[in-house]
């Protein structure tokens, strides 16, 4: 192929997707839709992923103080757990920092007037373990000891989310399955009503000489073309709902964080494109080898 | 030998028998008419020679080479060296007298400064110089055929086939277009050209192949035999 048969090409395949103008439409459509969803997924994943491998290296024990011990018991009750086996720091929440810790949490509620002036939080020692393996162990020797009335550490929180995760991945994978198969379809019945508006043109080409790729270029291109227009369609409205669900996310779930829009914009731009580029190159191809016997 | 038909036979997948055991030799430099009746098979032969379609059995030999049996590169060569004209011309309407030759060229990816010395060229040749900007749709039917005539002539093909180029043509143009061939022709091009225009083919008095019912009944100098 010679390069300058590219200013053939190209504007070749603009002009089949302009003459198709309505399966054009449809078929970029179908692979922003697709991609949206896609990415949609891949972000809902990677940042349930993250929140969960963040609670998983945080836990933290509470040890909640039998409201009937004097405070002047609790700095020999700390001295006891940090000498348990695995505790790497011990720091004491008096109820009235706990109440504002959950008010900061729940955004900005003022939880104490909420509740009638009363605090029903009891005084508490927040316990970190040297290594997640031993939090379970290290919460089990806490609660043995006197003084301390329940013990919590978020068990079976970390897991849930990871099957959450899970859940996600594969409805996602299921979704963005069919999701491709339609759109490769649609790309696919565009590109074979280029072929057959074209067939003339087609037919002449083969007499004359053109070699197949020559005449299968502008097809593929109109494909690939097709794929690159829906992706870039599904990243803008992708980065433009992200943006908006952090900051509405940071104001009203304060213990879950988003991963922040500069450190994945250029991954999604780059997966979305990518798979943009094969599903219409794949749509191309199918509808080529079905319907373009050269 | 140029062209070379050995025991050719064309069934179609219907069951219509549309060549049988066609045995022809046309050589460099001829101009021969090929004609018969409508159904006669003229149009299945063309096809079988610029290797539109493939013989079911027998042989189609083109500078010694059986077509059947070319490389996609070789079929590309192959009709890169044969020019094709059809009774309906088959141009793209919307473009314009230099788009549809240039057209051509492109197809064989030539680059555009040749393209734009060589389409008002062959435009003179055919008669048309000038009328490069015009819309094919614009020309009359004679002026549409000598586009599709230089469209295939552009790239200086050994051989020029022409199934019924004259069909849609009114005497007058017909015999315009019979001396653009025989111009052709004596540039060293050889054609064949399927007819069923009795006037003509007694007019030039060149080679004649006969087909009737699919069979070559005929093949002499001179004039129309049926």
């Amino acid at each position: 192929m010679r390069l300058y048969s590219f200013r053939y090409i190209i504007p070749q395949a603009f002009k089949s997707l302009k003459l198709n103008g309505w399966m054009t439409f449809a078929s970029i459509l179908t692979i922003s839709i697709t991609l949206f969803l896609c990415a949609i997924c891949w972000l809902l994943v990677i940042n349930i992923d993250s929140n969960a491998q963040q609670m998983e290296s945080d836990v933290r024990v509470s040890a909640y103080i039998d409201q009937t011990i004097s405070s002047e018991d609790y700095p020999a009750l700390q001295e006891q757990i940090e000498a348990i086996d695995g505790v790497d720091n011990v720091e004491f929440v008096s109820k009235d920092q706990g109440i504002s810790d959950l008010e900061k949490r729940f955004g900005g509620i003022d939880l104490k007037e909420t509740l009638g002036g009363n605090n029903p939080l009891p005084d508490r020692f927040s316990i970190s373990a040297t290594n997640k393996d031993v939090v379970s162990s290290v919460a089990k020797a806490v609660k043995k000891l006197d003084g301390v009335d329940t013990v919590r550490y978020g068990e079976g929180s970390v897991e849930k989310l990871f099957a959450l995760t899970d859940t996600f991945r594969k409805v996602g994978i299921t979704l963005i399955i069919l999701l491709g198969i339609a759109a490769v379809t649609l790309v696919a019945m565009t590109i074979r009503l280029t072929v057959f508006a074209r067939r003339k043109e087609i037919m002449v080409m083969k007499w004359v000489g053109a070699t197949n790729a020559f005449i299968r270029w502008p097809f593929l291109l109109e494909g690939v073309i097709l794929g690159v227009i829906g992706a870039f369609i599904a990243v803008v409205l992708v980065l433009i709902c992200y943006k908006y669900a952090g900051v509405y996310v940071a104001n009203t779930i304060s213990f879950v964080y988003l991963l922040e829009l500069s450190t994945i914009w250029l991954k999604v731009l780059g997966f979305a494109v990518l798979a943009g580029l094969i599903m219409g190159a794949f749509g191309s191809i199918i509808s080529l080898l079905k319907c373009l016997d050269v | 030998m140029l062209i070379k038909a050995i025991n050719v036979c064309k069934t179609y997948k219907n069951g219509l028998e549309a060549l049988k055991n066609i045995d022809l030799e046309i050589d460099s430099g001829e101009f021969v008419f090929l004609t018969g009746a409508s159904g006669a098979g003229k149009s299945t032969l063309i096809r079988l020679l610029f290797r539109e379609e493939l013989a079911t059995t027998g042989q189609v030999l083109i500078s010694g080479r059986n077509i059947a049996r070319l490389s996609q590169r070789e079929t590309v060569r192959l009709r890169r060296n044969t020019g094709v004209v059809f009774q309906d011309f088959r141009l793209m309407e919307r473009n314009t007298v230099f788009d549809n030759v240039a057209f051509a060229l492109k197809a064989v990816e030539r680059s555009w400064e040749e393209i734009k010395v060589r389409v008002p060229q062959v435009l003179e040749k055919v008669g048309l110089g000038g009328r490069e900007n015009e819309n094919v749709m614009h020309l009359s039917g004679g002026e549409q055929q000598r586009v599709a005539v230089a469209r295939a002539i552009i790239n200086h093909p050994l051989i020029l086939f022409a199934d019924e180029p004259t069909g849609d043509l009114d005497p007058n143009t017909s015999e315009e277009l019979m001396k653009l061939f025989e111009q052709i022709n004596k540039d060293g091009t050889t054609l064949l050209i399927a007819t069923h225009d009795k006037e003509i083919v007694n007019r030039m008095r060149r080679r004649v192949l006969t087909l009737h019912g699919g069979k070559l009944v005929g093949d002499i100098v001179g004039g129309w035999q049926l």
